[in-house]
């Protein structure tokens, strides 16, 4: 019997997850008793349910510091932090689903969005080799279901890019796994903190293996080909679930073996390549991002550099340079959000808003959208007053203060290449257009505009709000 | 959070809404423009004008030593430890903040006139506001993080409003120049926050200067250095200048309040702001010092020899800031912001002077084209008089008094080169500015004379306006433009009596608390025998353009003399020094191939979108097959395997060596 094996206090623990995929059960069980009479916002609402519910039941776990399940689970601080950035994701885009998703397709896309979301769930709290394992597959299977899923060739050309490009990924991922267990004898992450394991050439290689499989699922420069791509050719939600939600599992599982699962003579010397290729992607996103036309694509490209901003505060994995990361973390995925909140509502007809062409002029069509996308562009940008500012000014700072300074620079050059990207599309916005484009009436979508006016007050309180003060050390 | 701090002082409600009238009114003209219409323009001045009268308001407690500190601190609110915002009104932000809001005030009322009939002239005002409201936050924050935000909205204002008419496509590279230049001096403040932050832990000017020593030398001049590459790129110096003149092509208006009177002056502002760090470096000083020198004395000489009007006093502008740089970074502090005052208010003069002109003669911007306007234009005539009389130093006017004390400044200080600079520039100024003058108003009209037979190649490249203005009947301006003109001239003539009677003055019993040191050490030539030496030098210059433009002779001969001097013209100069060229090689040609590289090798569909179609299929096996036949999804591979390689080689190299 399972129960004597794991005891409550390890089925507690994994309570968020299991109600997540439960969730997702029932959406399904749901569309195909109720069919039809459940409407469009049916699934989409049962899902949010769901997420809420979960992500009420994982904040109660904040302060607990618990192993379970034999290693394979943590639970503690960190693993809430990461949870409830999926939480938040995975809600952010599910809605989205009602601008723009077609009716037959919601309950099964629901479905996958949150199975998707419990594998990133998984990777917040994974303690051993095979969790992670389990977890990136279980997020990225789901993935190339979504990303395949929209009515239109693009769709299934991004889902068979994904697919072939990321299961390559996986074997380098799963052949460093297998390396690492040769090395230490165990898949317990903890193990791997072993001293004498700096001189194990197989635990280098090993770690070389793996890390090679994480750049890649953080599409970190010269892995990160896949991201515009893949990016545009998703559907709006599922890029937006991605851009956020897969960094947010993957980053976990990067921070838990930077932070704790590395010898500690040899840390920095191990972890330096991943620094370096954080380095490239700040400039290389932000300058591959100026000549984009394509919301999505625009966003695949600025992924790359944000999560090497997130990777400077990580450096010198410090307390307060992971208390940064998941500031930013959270700052980084509401901005993400509210954007592509906005482009859902504009779009309809089967034609997704994300044509930077289409907002020119928005500013005078619809002046209170234009003032919420210019708002989380800023944030993006990492201007002032807003939390990506301040996010920023963290990060610099946790480089300052290990002493990466060359992260630092590198983070500074990558946002003045950005703020001309961000700023091009702001003017448009706001520039006069004098061949207005017929607009078509588009459905009202009330659950994107809930979710532009959450994000916004999300990242206002998170500016300015005196918790904001507690990440700093 | 905001702290309602209990008993608020009396003077904080005055504060804040001198700070963010403005930014009111930007949001109701931009959100109400269409509505408004014709009352957006005295609705935005009268905004201005009401946060002129409250920056009077707040003169007093601007100005008052309460506790051992000057002027007037309130905190905004407390964000972070070390991130208070908070307003500080020193006299130092309170004559910033007079001149934004009252030269801003005159030009918006000006700007009523000068853009009559715009398409988006709502949009014009809640531009001018709003950079009205992002310069105040710029002088009136007390802390660095505050200075950069208004720095970067100034930018961004700028930004809009170059590329104001952007159906014009020079307009637009222009607004792009200014912003790429301008993101490199915010980069630049950026470097200097982390740096003064990692060192001593907060960013309010009040714990940064008392805590100057906490710095050390090195990294003190590090922070200095890229501070002054904000300020260079800013306020248009040497090598960063190339874009001042390039701005011009936004409205004149927009010219004259942020290309001349203030935003260009936020360099100025900041070096004088971080006084106690300047003070602490000498070569920090010496480095400020040479490169305003380089830029006085440089576009001096590149105003010697522009046709377009706008462009000659773009010019004399990066040559006057160039000179309150030199004062504020050899410690001449007050000479360095009396010059920021006067230069306000004459240049601003000047641009609207200036505006006159080209508004009557429809957009002519072509000294060559004009001539003669004297008679036809008697009050800019005298309005250009006066401010060209300002600018030149002749003694009694303002420009003497604050250009006089840099010079003199520069000696006391050490500089004797810088002095020699700062003399033979007053002489070149005189020169060019009146060239300006006398090429405009004397001798006789221009504007029907073939552009060819003036040496004008090519008329459309040159601000020559395609229609040529009748003579006869010139497009005068109505009593909107023609009164703040009026109203310049007065502090054009007399604001450097502020600065008459030396330590007793007016001027320097104001900023007596806010810089250490107002009076400098004796130097070997006196105040008085300086002024005589700059006043020979520039009625010399007066001289040389009354030979070549003014004279009798001269005049009957005007167009065959400006068709000889425009041939003959030395190709140096007429490039600037070739220093577009320069960044052009350096940087632009530079960046453009990484930028194809990076096209044609990382992102093969930005210029071959047309794969993807091919790449789409129907049928899933197709797509895979193809996907593969594109050659995209294999040159991904190809890549991936080659970082991995990378990664896989470090380890091997950095494992092995263990």
């Amino acid at each position: 019997m399972i129960d004597s094996l794991y005891g409550a206090a390890d089925w507690s623990a994994i309570t968020p997850l299991v109600i997540v995929a439960v969730t997702a059960l029932v959406v399904l069980l749901m569309d195909l008793l109720l069919g039809k009479r459940v409407g469009r916002y049916g699934a989409i609402i049962l899902g949010s349910l769901g997420l809420i519910l979960a992500g009420v039941v994982a904040a109660g776990g904040y302060g607990l510091h618990q192993t379970l399940f034999g290693g394979a689970f943590v639970l503690d601080g960190f693993t809430v932090l990461f949870e409830e950035v999926v939480i938040i994701g995975a809600l952010g885009s599910l809605v989205l689903f009602g601008a723009i998703g077609r009716e037959d397709r919601v309950a099964g896309a629901t479905a996958l969005l949150l199975w998707s979301a419990t594998g990133a769930m998984l990777l917040a709290g994974a303690g051993t080799l095979l969790t992670i394992f389990l977890g990136i597959e279980l997020l990225s299977l789901a993935l190339y279901c979504l990303c395949g899923l929209a009515p239109r060739a693009t769709a299934r050309e991004a889902a068979l890019k994904y697919l072939l490009l990321s299961s390559t990924a996986s074997g380098f991922l799963l052949y460093g796994m297998a390396l690492l267990f040769g090395a230490t004898g165990s898949v317990t992450l903890s193990a791997f903190a072993a001293p004498m394991l700096a001189a194990s050439p197989l635990f280098w290689a090993g770690i070389a293996f793996f890390f090679v499989g994480i750049a890649f699922k953080l599409s970190l420069v010269p892995f990160h080909t896949w991201a515009p791509d893949v990016f545009q050719g998703a559907p709006l939600p599922v890029t937006a679930f991605m851009s956020v939600v897969t960094k947010a599992g993957v980053l976990a599982v990067l921070a838990r073996v930077a932070y704790s699962a590395l010898p500690p003579q040899a840390a920095s010397a191990l972890l330096l390549p991943l620094w370096v290729v954080a380095g490239i992607s700040m400039v290389v996103g932000n300058v591959g991002m100026l000549a984009q036309t394509d919301l999505k694509r625009l966003i695949g490209y600025s992924g790359v550099a944000q999560v090497g901003y997130i990777l400077v505060a990580l450096a010198g994995t410090t307390a307060f340079g992971l208390r940064a990361a998941i500031y930013y973390l959270f700052a980084y995925t509401l901005m993400n959000l509210g954007a592509f909140a906005v482009a859902a509502v504009l779009s309809g007809d089967g034609e997704e808003g994300t044509q930077l062409a289409g907002y020119r002029g928005l500013g005078h069509r619809r002046p209170l959208l234009a003032a919420a996308m210019t708002f989380f562009l800023l944030a993006l940008a990492g201007l002032p007053p807003t939390a990506g500012f301040l996010g920023k000014i963290l990060i610099l700072s946790a480089g300052v203060a290990s002493g990466y300074l060359w992260l630092d620079a590198l983070l500074i050059i990558g946002t003045a290449i950005s703020l001309y990207g961000y700023a091009k599309v702001i003017g448009a916005m706001y520039a006069r257009d004098e061949h207005r484009s017929p607009t078509t009436p588009r459905p009202v979508v009330p659950l994107a505009w809930a979710s532009i006016a959450l994000c916004a007050l999300a990242l206002l309180l998170l500016t300015f709000h005196p918790f904001a003060s507690s990440v700093l050390p | 959070m905001v702290h309602h701090v209990m008993g608020v002082p009396g003077f904080y409600p005055w504060l804040l809404a001198l700070w963010l009238l403005p930014l009111l009114g930007a949001i109701v003209c931009f959100a109400f423009g269409p509505q408004l219409r014709r009352v957006a323009g005295a609705f935005a001045s009268a905004i201005v004008g009401a946060s002129f009268l409250f920056a009077v308001i707040c003169w007093g407690v601007g100005t008052q030593t309460v506790g051992g500190a000057l002027g007037a601190h309130q905190v905004l609110f407390s964000w972070l430890p070390g991130f208070d915002f908070g307003l500080l009104l020193d006299p130092l932000s309170l004559v910033w903040a007079l001149v934004i809001t009252g030269v801003g005030c005159l030009i918006h009322i000006y700007s009523i006139g000068y853009l009559e009939g715009d398409r988006a002239f709502a949009r014009f005002f809640a531009y001018m506001n709003f950079f009205i409201f992002a310069m105040l936050t710029l002088v009136l924050s007390d802390n660095f993080v505050g200075l950069l935000v208004g720095w970067a909205l100034v930018g961004l204002a700028s930004y809009f409003l170059i590329g104001y008419w952007f159906d014009r496509p020079s307009a637009v590279a222009a607004a792009r120049k200014a912003f790429v230049i301008n993101v490199v001096g915010d980069v630049g403040i950026m470097f200097a926050i982390i740096l003064i932050y990692s060192r001593i832990g907060s960013l309010s000017f009040g714990d940064v200067f008392a805590n100057v020593d906490k710095l050390g030398t090195a990294t003190l001049l590090a922070v200095l250095v890229c501070l002054f590459l904000g300020a260079a790129a800013k306020s248009a110096q040497v090598p960063l200048h190339t874009w001042l003149p390039d701005a011009m092509e936004g409205p004149t208006p927009v010219s004259a309040l942020i290309h001349a009177a203030t935003m260009v002056t936020a360099g100025v502002y900041l070096i004088a702001r971080c006084a106690p760090l300047w003070s602490a470096s000498k070569d920090a000083q010496l480095l400020v010092g040479t490169i305003g020198g380089l830029t006085a004395l440089l576009g001096a000489v590149l105003g010697m020899v522009q046709w377009d009007i706008k462009r000659i006093l773009a010019y004399s502008t990066m040559s006057q800031i160039g000179y309150m740089i030199m004062g504020v970074g050899i410690g001449a502090y007050e000479g360095g912001v009396a010059h920021f005052l006067t230069q306000a208010f004459f240049k601003a003069q000047l641009f609207l002077g200036a505006g006159l002109i080209i508004h009557a003669l429809s957009n002519e911007q072509d000294v060559r084209r004009m001539g003669g306007l004297a008679k036809k234009m008697p009050f800019a005539f005298w309005a250009m008089l006066t401010a060209v009389l300002a600018i030149s130093g002749i003694p009694g006017f303002s420009g003497f008094f604050s250009k006089d004390l840099i010079i003199y400044g520069t000696l006391a200080n050490g500089h004797p080169w810088l002095y020699a600079v700062g003399i033979l520039t007053a002489g070149i100024t005189a020169y060019y500015m009146f060239r300006l003058f006398f090429i405009t108003f004397f001798g006789t009209y221009r504007g029907d004379v073939d552009p060819s037979s003036l040496g004008i190649r090519h008329p459309e490249l040159a601000g020559v306006a395609s229609a040529h203005a009748d003579a006869e009947h010139l497009h005068m301006s109505g009593w909107v433009m023609n009164v703040p003109v009026a109203i310049l001239m007065v502090p054009t003539v007399f604001s450097g009596w502020l600065l008459f009677g030396g330590t007793h003055s007016p001027w320097a019993r104001f900023f007596v608390s806010q810089f250490a040191q107002i009076r400098l050490p004796a130097a070997p030539i006196s105040e008085g025998l300086t002024s005589v030496l700059t006043f020979v030098l520039v009625l010399a210059g007066i001289t040389v353009a009354y030979l070549r433009y003014a004279t009798p002779s001269a005049q009957r001969n005007a167009v065959e003399r400006l068709r000889r001097e425009t041939v003959g013209m030395p190709p140096v100069l007429s490039n600037a020094f070739y220093f577009d060229a320069a960044l052009d090689a350096l940087f632009v040609r530079t960046s453009q191939w990484l930028g194809y590289l990076a096209a044609r090798y990382v992102d093969p569909l930005v210029i071959d979108g047309g794969v993807r179609e091919v790449v789409i299929s129907t049928q899933w096996l197709g797509a895979l097959a193809r996907a593969f036949q594109s050659g995209l999804v294999r040159a991904y591979a190809v890549l991936l395997v080659a970082g991995a390689a990378c990664f896989i080689a470090y380890y091997a190299l950095a494992g092995g060596a263990r």
